[in-house]
């Protein structure tokens, strides 16, 4: 039986963002668009994201100096429609162009690139940076390849703080490039999650069980397994990661995301195992976010982010910003 | 053809969309998730509301209130590639007055090419792609030997059903079907039969009216 805090189950989504509006002045509700945008808006380079619902607080809750000027929503785990995120698009923009910051789905790409083309009908100047981070998927050229997961909240704040100090649309969209191409992902999921409007859920993850590597969707992941340690459950997911991409030597941010359902007590402990794999294969973490970011409604498990820094990068993730999600440096 | 006749076209297709419903329904419920012919007849019927407004805009601009109003009435991927066809074409015909038989194919091509460059999908994947892209290689065939206008038309009519019943044994490569353990073989793609009914509408309305 589903036991959820909610009004109607077809209106979830502008419920919510009217309870996010309503508690955060520093930022309104386009009830028609689903948009979350800044109440204040500044002459520079406007940053959009968005996407499917359920992953709260992505995205509406990086929407505020230093992140987002516009989050578009879309239902739950359903991409928002071209003519939402054109809105949203509308409320970034203040004449230097928008950056799109899209999750590497077919639905979102399809929609957001249409957008931007309509958009840039209307003389907006526009760019987009496609998040593609979670490890667990093979890229590949053919289908539509890895995920957009938690590592796309690297992306919102190194870009939003280039975009804060000034920086154009062209330096904007590069250093997100950056980002996203520094990033990678993996997450581990413990226990389904009932989409408000289905109200019994898509799956089932057995007693005892664990999934590695399943997508912020409930998408199949790489294998199923026995319920492990968080030491071990720590050293399968650094071992992705880095297998994927090399992190020695090198500084590193680290997210240890939860996705609903585990508490924080046990991403503590799992953090605190992350931090153990990261020192013992020579990286520096200098920078780490213990939360939840990027969510699959009351999905338990966590999924795990690390970003390998330069010195810009290092320099914008360490600048201020003030979001409901995020605050650094206030 | 001029813009108002291209509307009374719709307005057929609309009508013949319409008709299929069970059929395409039924179809759907096999390979994908059974919505695709409520959403594309919610898309022309909302098309046949506001047709008196698209009678009175020109070509480039009705095209493009087509496209605006099939991506929102549509909705879903389904919106967007009609969407993204209608204002490429709309883009492609920019100062063009009426359509004859070869800007009718500029008109094509571009969709074709826009929904291709939007879906990230190639001709043989199974899907709404190949009903066009076989019915406008067999209209440019006969275009460029010079046929008359009605065996253009006829060529690409055939051609589109050629690409729809070729998707009968083509796997999915995207979409709902692409999950199936059979990529949908053996069954026809309900994207190609919907877009094959819009050229085959297409054909006959310019065989029996004349461009």
């Amino acid at each position: 039986m589903m036991k959820k805090i909610m009004n109607d189950s077809s209106h979830v989504v502008s419920d919510m963002l009217a309870g996010i509006a309503a508690v955060n002045p520093k930022v309104c509700y386009d009830r028609e668009g689903e948009v979350i945008y800044r109440s204040e808006k500044r002459k520079k380079v406007g940053l959009v994201s968005g996407g499917g619902s359920g992953h709260e607080p992505a995205h509406a809750g990086y929407v505020g100096t230093g992140m987002l000027d516009a989050a578009v929503a879309g239902n739950v785990f359903a991409s928002p429609d071209p003519a939402r995120i054109l809105k949203g698009i509308e409320y970034a923009d203040s004449g230097e162009g928008v950056l799109l910051i899209i999750k590497n789905y077919s639905g979102d790409i399809m929609n957001f690139e249409m957008a931007g083309d309509l958009a840039q009908d209307m003389d907006v100047k526009v760019k987009s940076v496609i998040v593609k981070d979670d490890v667990a998927v093979k890229e590949s050229t053919f289908s539509t390849g890895r995920r957009g997961i938690s590592g796309t909240v690297f992306v919102h704040k190194i870009a939003g703080a280039k975009a804060e100090a000034g920086g154009s649309l062209e330096e904007v969209a590069e250093l997100a490039q950056r980002t996203a191409d520094n990033v990678r992902s993996f997450g581990v999921s413990l226990s389904s999650c009932i989409l408000p409007g289905v109200g019994t859920p898509g799956f089932v993850i057995e007693d005892g069980q664990m999934e590695l590597g399943m997508g912020i969707h409930g998408e199949p992941g790489i294998e199923k397994t026995t319920m492990k340690s968080a030491a071990e459950i720590a050293e399968i997911m650094v071992d992705k990661i880095t297998a994927d991409l090399n992190y020695s030597g090198r500084e590193t941010a680290v997210m240890v995301n939860g996705l609903g359902g585990t508490p924080l007590m046990e991403l503590y402990i799992l953090a605190g195992e992350i931090d153990k794999q990261i020192r013992s294969r020579n990286i520096t973490p200098v920078k780490y976010l213990v939360g939840n970011y990027m969510t699959s409604l009351e999905m338990a498990g966590a999924s795990v982010s690390m970003l390998r820094l330069d010195d810009e990068m290092k320099e914008y993730l360490m600048a201020p910003c003030s979001t409901m999600a995020w605050k650094e440096g206030v | 053809m001029t813009p108002a006749e291209y509307v009374d076209y719709i307005v057929l297709t609309a009508d013949e969309i319409e008709k299929n419903g069970e059929y395409v329904t039924a179809l759907d419920a096999k390979t994908g998730d059974g919505d695709h012919w409520v959403n594309l007849n919610a898309g022309f019927q909302k098309l046949i509301s506001i047709q008196d407004e698209l009678k009175s805009l020109e070509l480039a601009p009705m095209l493009r209130k087509i496209g605006m109003t099939l991506m929102s009435a549509i909705g879903g991927s389904s919106g967007v590639l009609y969407g993204s066809g209608y204002i490429a074409a709309s883009k492609a015909l920019n100062g063009v007055e009426t359509l004859d038989i070869r800007t009718l194919g500029t008109l094509l091509w571009a969709e074709l090419d826009a929904i291709m460059e939007r879906g990230k999908a190639q001709p043989g994947w199974k899907t709404m792609i190949d009903s066009l892209y076989e019915g406008l290689e067999s209209y440019q065939a006969a275009l460029e030997s010079e046929r008359d206008e009605r065996a253009v038309m006829e060529a690409l009519k055939e051609g589109a059903r050629q690409g729809r019943d070729h998707t009968r044994e083509m796997e999915a490569v995207k979409g709902r079907a692409s999950y199936q353990t059979n990529k949908g073989v053996g069954e026809l793609d309900p994207g190609a039969v919907t877009m094959c009914i819009q050229l085959e509408c297409l054909s006959d309305y310019v065989i029996n009216n004349k461009l």
